[in-house]
């Protein structure tokens, strides 16, 4: 059955992808996708029921084709580098494929790694976020990309094309998570980062190509630093067992030597997931079609780089590296926090909130405790959920509005009641309780006295995240809709992935005791080998600290009676009282509107009528990208310095 | 045990705004005095209070209500959070929810005075958040636990270890009374101005559960300040209306400063109390 399973996560999207590619009708093509993600989501499903295992595929040189696959990627990127003449691009494709050769050829390095592939409980986390969240996404972009197309009045259909990468992303995700060899694991990266430029480049205007390039050099760096891990790790270690992420993890490593590799790695985390000074792929990357901002933050990409440092925490567990990492993290949760708030695009304002959350979770696997562990694991699954429904929200609003502006949402619950119903939901869930993203940020704090810095930096993003989510709800749901009007159509394969996303935020968010107890704190412990650390019942969290000599209680958050809270003060006024229309009046404008309530017309200068205009507030001078980008990303290199510096002196 | 603290928690809600609104009530009094006038009763606040109830409903935005609903029940949850003797942490969260609740009633509105009011409030929780969260930890730093009731178990007030603190929690009450210098978003007693920021769109009944919740807000202010002192708590509610009372001396001597002043001087000021503060309390137990 293993290898069924492991088949069809890894390999039924490849072949899915080339059928796409092939097949040329609207329909047809439909049909393949939605297959294909229902059986993904089925899958993924059934692998975590069935429970961690371990798979060596057999029969077949693998080995051999991904190796051949490996140059066959670099090889493009010097094409690219050289037809785009883009030498940064060029310079760290030859930076990987030369150090690949001699790690080859010259050290005729013969990794062997067995087993192949670990599928554990973080990689069944990991999977299932992968497999149902992405497949949402692919089965949203079926009618938005046929939407973007006729928009842009494009002759030639390239959907089969954009599909074919979407959905090729799923199967190298999940091969990157279940991967256990780190040569397959660094293959399985490089998909991932193919895949990103092909989709971020897909509209091929100048500005798509620039900075589809920026985010392939960008990872490129990455990957460099990976491979030098590899050939560090097998010269220094004796050959194949130290390329073998459970024999690293597992401290079949002499850790003294391994910290220059593991900070390498880390890096290479960092760059994915965009932390600072790398964000500026990830806010490139919003020139591609929504979906792919989609799937970029909320299941794939740069979920793969918090799983690689979230992977290594016990490594360097205990060390510097491990308190720079959480400040480092920290520190891009707080700057990039401060930078959402002076955006006034909608998706940049959610790229830079990726950014602050990856940073939150790459700081929580810094700090290193069980508890600190716990809460990553909670926010990746409670970002994913919440930030693939939000860009998906943003995607409709765009399709509706045709803009991307905050600005231009003003009064968007007039024109699309349900769509400002559902963004509304999703952005109260990124921030406020009782929604697992404040679960998690909930537990981070009180894991955070580990670190006092991160605990300040902690403390400062979270206020700021407040501040830029509360502004563009308002300018959302500003002007109400008429009592009678309802509910706009959406097509269903804009719905069926919007309404699963939110049902299963409350899901998630309300059953998360139990999902806790059975599933998430099997995948705790298989990051840490730690104690029982979080005991929840069904309604309450408790947080105990680790020693169970003392239990001591570190906090409590009662999760259904807040859930409770959120219905009395929310749902119950709008569903019972509702304010009929002879009541309304209009506002205090001295009498100077010209018309009834509904007006947003009044009388300025010379009694000329005007437009009614209202913003919202963007803080450039203190908060702009022009003011904060230097000193952030100064203070970011110098903390990246500091961290590969940790690996230097350690040897 | 549990109908206990039932009956407690009833008698909590019922009791609180009787004495908030009585506080304001003397609030009242006692600036006006300052100021050389009479002033009103010392129940001012409950005439005003039914005479709102009893009017019209009338609203302006057909979102408006509920978002003063949600400030309401945030803002009782807070205080009922902090009855039960529960996590520190998650009241702040609550109590910033409450505090978007107050926002986002501003915004759906289509009036620029609503909408100024909102964006200032917004900028007063950017100022005062922060402190209410460093509180929080540094409670855990020296505590070991986020709980208040571990808070009522210590003998050792935590006003000793944790006075910078506590004064930048002083500043968090006159941005939360919306007293001078800091009453930005809008002004607790009517200053120059009639119409008055955030709150400018509610009116009747509305206007009403706002002031409701302020009354519940400046019990669930009172009761974070006498944490500070917690055994024997009669000290602590001392303390807590010697604060209330000081408010009223400063409000008084100031005159209103602007938003980017208040948001700079509370990240400078408040938060270098608080990291020192922590920073201190980590020195003398080491990070365990």
């Amino acid at each position: 059955m293993a290898d069924q399973m492991m088949a069809i996560a890894v390999l039924l999207p490849v072949a899915a992808g080339f059928l796409v590619l092939a097949v040329r009708n609207y329909y047809a093509r439909n049909v393949i996708v939605i297959a294909t993600a229902i059986v993904l989501i089925a899958n993924s499903i059934l692998l975590a029921l069935r429970g961690p295992f371990t798979y060596t595929p057999s029969g077949f040189d693998w080995g051999l084709l991904i190796t051949i696959l490996d140059y066959a990627i670099l090889i493009f990127y010097l094409y690219v580098g050289i037809t785009l003449r883009n030498w940064l691009v060029l310079i760290f494709a030859l930076t990987q494929i030369l150090p690949l050769a001699y790690f080859e050829f010259i050290m005729k390095a013969h990794v062997e790694v067995a087993p192949a592939f670990v599928v554990d409980h973080l990689a069944l986390v990991m999977t299932m976020v992968i497999s149902i969240i992405g497949s949402l996404i692919c089965i949203f972009a079926l009618r938005y990309m046929y939407d973007h197309e006729h928009h842009a009045g494009i002759e030639k259909s390239r959907q089969s094309r954009f599909l074919f990468w979407l959905v090729l992303f799923l199967g190298a995700m999940n091969g990157l998570v279940f991967a256990n060899n780190l040569v397959w694991l660094y293959f399985f990266w490089e998909v991932t980062t193919l895949c990103s430029f092909q989709l971020i480049s897909h509209d091929r205007t100048k500005e798509a190509i620039h900075n589809a390039a920026r985010a392939v050099w960008m990872n490129s760096t990455g990957g460099t630093a990976f491979i030098l891990a590899i050939i560090y790790l097998y010269a220094t270690q004796g050959g194949s067992s130290a390329l073998s992420m459970q024999s690293i993890i597992g401290g079949g490593i002499q850790s003294s030597i391994a910290v220059l590799p593991i900070a390498l790695l880390c890096y290479t985390g960092f760059t994915k997931a965009a932390q600072m000074p790398f964000q500026s792929w990830l806010l490139g990357a919003m020139v591609a079609p929504t979906p792919v901002s989609a799937l970029l933050h909320s299941s794939t990409m740069v979920k793969a780089g918090v799983y690689l440092v979230l992977r290594l925490a016990p490594v360097y567990a205990g060390t510097y590296l491990s308190v720079i990492i959480a400040i480092a993290g920290a520190f891009t949760f707080f700057a990039a926090s401060a930078l959402a708030v002076s955006q006034s695009t909608g998706k940049r304002v959610l790229a830079y909130s990726t950014i602050a959350n990856l940073g939150l979770i790459i700081a929580c696997a810094g700090i290193n405790t069980p508890l600190s562990i716990a809460a990553a694991i909670l926010l990746i699954i409670f970002h994913a959920i919440s930030k693939g429904l939000l860009f998906l929200c943003a995607g409709t609003i765009e399709h509706q509005i045709w803009s991307r502006d905050i600005e231009d949402m003003e009064g968007l619950a007039a024109k699309a009641p349900l769509t400002t119903l559902i963004t509304g939901v999703g952005i109260l869930s990124m921030f406020l309780p009782p929604f697992g993203m404040l679960l998690g940020k909930w537990i981070a704090l009180e894991a955070a006295y580990m670190v006092p810095l991160a605990a300040i930096f902690f403390v400062l993003a979270s206020t700021l995240t407040i501040v830029f989510w509360t502004k563009w709800l308002g300018r959302l749901l500003q002007v109400l809709p008429k009592i009678e009007r309802p509910f706009e159509k959406l097509s269903l394969s804009y719905s069926v992935p919007l309404w699963t996303l939110l049902i299963g935020i409350f899901v998630v968010g309300m059953g998360i005791g139990p999902i806790y107890q059975n599933f998430l704190r099997a995948a705790t412990n298989d990051v840490v080998s730690g104690n029982q650390i979080i005991a929840l019942g069904l309604n309450n969290l408790i947080l105990i600290t680790p020693s169970f000599m003392q239990r001591e209680i570190l906090g409590l958050f009662p999760v259904w009676p807040l859930y409770l809270i959120l219905i009395v003060a929310l749902l119950l006024p709008l569903m019972l009282i509702g304010v009929k229309p002879k009541e309304l009046r209009p506002v205090y404008m001295c009498g100077e509107q010209t018309g009834g309530t509904d007006t947003d017309e009044w009388l300025a200068e010379a009694d000329r009528k005007t437009k009614f205009q209202l913003g919202g507030f963007y803080y450039q001078g203190t908060l702009g990208e022009k003011r904060v980008n230097p000193w952030a990303n100064a203070i970011a290199i110098l903390l990246l310095v500091i961290m590969l510096g940790c690996g230097v002196i350690a040897i | 045990m549990m109908i206990k603290q039932f009956l407690f928690v009833l008698l909590i809600l019922v009791g609180a705004p009787i004495v908030g609104g009585l506080l304001f009530g003397i609030d009242r009094k006692i600036t006006a005095r300052m100021q050389g006038r009479y002033g009103p009763p010392f129940i001012q606040p409950f005439y005003d209070f039914f005479k709102l109830l009893g009017k019209e409903h009338i609203a302006v935005s057909r979102m408006q209500f509920v978002w003063i609903y949600g400030y309401l029940v945030f803002m009782i949850a807070s205080l009922v959070f902090l009855v039960m003797k529960s996590d520190f942490l998650l009241l702040v969260f609550l109590l910033g929810f409450a505090g978007v609740c107050l926002v986002l009633g501003g915004f759906s509105t289509k009036s620029p005075y609503a909408h100024f009011g909102a964006n200032r409030e917004l900028m007063q929780i950017l100022a005062y958040e922060p402190v209410l969260l460093l509180l929080a930890i540094a409670i855990y730093a020296q505590n070991g636990s986020f709980l208040i009731s571990e808070i009522f178990r210590q003998d050792k007030p935590l006003l000793f270890t944790l006075w910078p603190l506590f004064l930048a929690v002083l500043y968090v009450l006159t941005i939360k009374m919306r007293k001078s210098p800091f009453d930005i978003s809008t002004c607790h007693h009517g200053h120059q101005e009639i119409v008055k920021g955030v709150t400018t769109e509610y009116s009747g009944p509305y206007f009403a559960l706002y002031h409701l919740a302020e009354w519940y807000e400046i019990i669930l202010l009172l009761g974070i300040i006498s944490l500070f002192w917690t055994n024997p708590l009669w000290v602590g509610i001392l303390i807590a209306l010697a604060a209330f009372l000081l408010e009223l001396f400063i409000d008084n001597i100031t005159a209103r400063m602007t938003v980017g002043w208040m948001v700079r001087l509370s990240w400078s000021v408040g938060l270098i109390l608080g990291i020192i503060n922590i920073a201190y309390i980590y020195y003398t137990k080491g990070v365990s």
